[in-house]
């Protein structure tokens, strides 16, 4: 069978025309579910990047001088494998540093072109027994003027307070995706129907005329297919968006020192943007699908 | 050409619209099927192109058991098959020559096929003059002559035709019943429903007649009675 591309754009493009309100419809919802949807992923990606450091029960980074000497060094390990309140820990060198922070500025060569492992602090990561804040405050305190050190970092009570809140808003986003996408799935499925009808006639010759099953259905489903896709677009401009705006602006150097590294590499956006176009193309399958077998074959 | 054995079409709420029917209707034949209002004549006609299934019997069509057809192969069976409508069916927001040529892209036919066979089957016609002119603008003859030649721009070797001069007065039946002694002449089989006495006794050809889903008569040269 060959499909005449003609043919298909014109009655594609006159049943998009036709309902150009409800079809304008379908393309906003969509847009705007796989905008949250891919916010939701976006979302999470950064507050990993940014947390990653605060993982695995981390509660404090005792940051080294790059040029602290190793009998200082030698002091705080000492300290630090002595104190009964640790229940453990792990060192970080400069070359893993580097390396570190490689990954949180890969969208910035300008940064990790300059930057060397000599310049780089090494750091203790420290696990303590006790968790809650005021030990943790007071545990760090401890490691703070020590000769060598350059800074103590905790991940207080606002970090974890960050993690909970990052998880309650993307589980907000995900769930309200969801139910956005079901109602964009049968918003497509009603506009699919709609255009079945009002084109009784025509599917009526076709049939007697011995069009295959196929070439009839095309045109409706890449009705489905063409509303999905620029929901999709849309869905993608509000993402760059909210990457350049929300999550860059969130990780500016002079806000929050723990934003620091809140943002989203360009392979996380890239795969983002490929999960929000594969959805699109399953809702407006299975949209247009159940429309075809139900309203047409019949 | 056509040929069914023992066929049996009811219709659920048990209306036996076709019983038993046995007949061969062979290659270049022009028959006409006679008898009252829901004698089966219709059924008769949609069991040829697998519109309808029969629940008992097999029909052979341009030598292929269509009851053993996948669903898949239905629209190959029609494309030798050229239906015509009492009513016409012409879509209204397109020309004559769309009309026509939308039997043709919808089977998929190269645009230069088209471009070739539109004029030519719509000259057959008679409508040249008209080509550009949308339903509305035609009168009823005029439409019936348009779906004869978008059932027939593809060469089928087979037309069914229920009632095609139903909608028409006697004058404008006869252009239409010419038309189609036209094509039957080219070694078209045509399978005709009517209950236009005039035209089955002018034009003499195989007439069965059926009553209440039976065949009751099959004559040669007929006439309607
Ligand atoms: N789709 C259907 N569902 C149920 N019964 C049907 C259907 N189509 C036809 N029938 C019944 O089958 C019988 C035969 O109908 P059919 O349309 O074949 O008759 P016909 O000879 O074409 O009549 P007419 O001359 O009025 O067109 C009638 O009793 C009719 O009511
Ligand atoms: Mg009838």
């Amino acid at each position: 069978m060959s499909l005449n591309p003609v043919y298909v754009l014109r009655e594609t493009g006159q049943n998009l025309w036709r309902n150009v309100l409800s079809s304008a419809a379908a393309v906003i919802t969509i847009g705007v579910s796989l905008w949250l949807f891919g916010g939701f992923f976006l979302f999470n990606y950064a507050v990993d990047n940014a947390t990653a450091r605060w993982e695995g029960g981390i509660e404090f980074v005792v940051w080294m001088q790059p040029e602290a000497s190793l009998e200082q060094d030698d002091n705080i390990r000492t300290s630090i494998e002595t104190s009964p309140s640790i229940r453990s820990w792990t060192y970080v060198d400069q070359d893993e540093t580097l390396e570190e922070f490689q990954e949180i500025f890969a969208d910035t060569p300008e940064l990790t072109e300059v930057v060397s492992a000599e310049i780089l602090p090494p750091s203790y990561r420290v696990v303590p027994v006790d968790p809650s804040p005021d030990v943790v405050a007071e545990l760090a305190s401890q490691f703070v003027d020590r000769p060598g050190v350059q800074e103590v970092v905790s991940a207080d009570k606002t970090i974890r307070d960050i993690q909970n809140l990052a998880d309650r808003v993307t589980r907000v986003f995900l769930v309200g995706s969801v139910i956005l996408l079901t109602a964009a799935t049968l918003l497509i499925l009603t506009n699919v129907v709609s255009a079945i009808r009002s084109r009784g006639a025509e599917i009526e010759i076709m049939k007697v005329v011995g069009a295959t099953n196929w070439f009839i259905r095309i045109p409706f489903m890449l009705e489905g297919l063409v509303q999905a896709v620029l929901g999709a677009m849309g869905a993608w401009i509000g993402l760059r968006i909210l990457d350049d705006t929300v999550i860059r602006g969130l990780s500016q150097p002079d806000s929050l020192q723990l934003m620091q590294g809140f943002q989203v590499d360009r392979s996380e956006f890239y795969s983002t943007s490929l999960l929000v176009l594969v959805i699109a193309v399953v809702v407006s399958g299975i949209g247009s699908a159940v429309a075809v077998t139900r309203y047409l074959d019949a | 050409m056509i040929k069914l054995s023992s066929v049996t079409k009811v219709y659920k709420g048990a209306v036996v619209a076709v019983r038993d029917v046995t007949v061969d209707i062979g290659k270049g034949e022009f028959v006409f099927l006679v008898g009252p209002s829901g004698s089966g004549k219709s059924t008769f006609i949609r069991l040829l192109n697998r519109e309808e299934r029969p629940e008992h019997g097999t029909i052979y069509v341009a030598g292929k058991d269509i009851g053993t057809l996948g669903a898949w192969r239905v629209p190959y069976l029609r494309r030798n098959i050229g239906f015509i409508f009492q009513d016409f069916k012409l879509l209204p927001k397109k020309t004559v020559a769309e009309n026509v040529a939308f039997a043709l892209e919808v089977i998929g036919k190269p645009r230069h096929v088209v471009r070739k066979q539109v004029p030519a089957i719509v000259e057959l016609v008679g409508l040249s003059a008209k080509m550009e002119n949308f339903p509305h603008e035609l009168s009823g003859g005029e439409q019936q002559r348009v779906s004869v030649a978008r059932a027939f721009v593809n060469r089928p070797p087979i037309l069914l035709a229920d009632e095609p001069t139903g909608n028409l007065d006697p004058q404008t039946s006869v252009g239409i019943m010419k038309l189609l002694d036209r094509i039957n002449r080219t070694g078209t089989t045509v399978v005709m429903a009517t209950h236009d006495r005039s035209i089955v006794d002018t034009m003499r050809r195989r007439v069965i007649e059926l009553d209440r889903g039976s065949i009751v008569r099959d004559q040669a040269r007929g006439v309607y009675e």
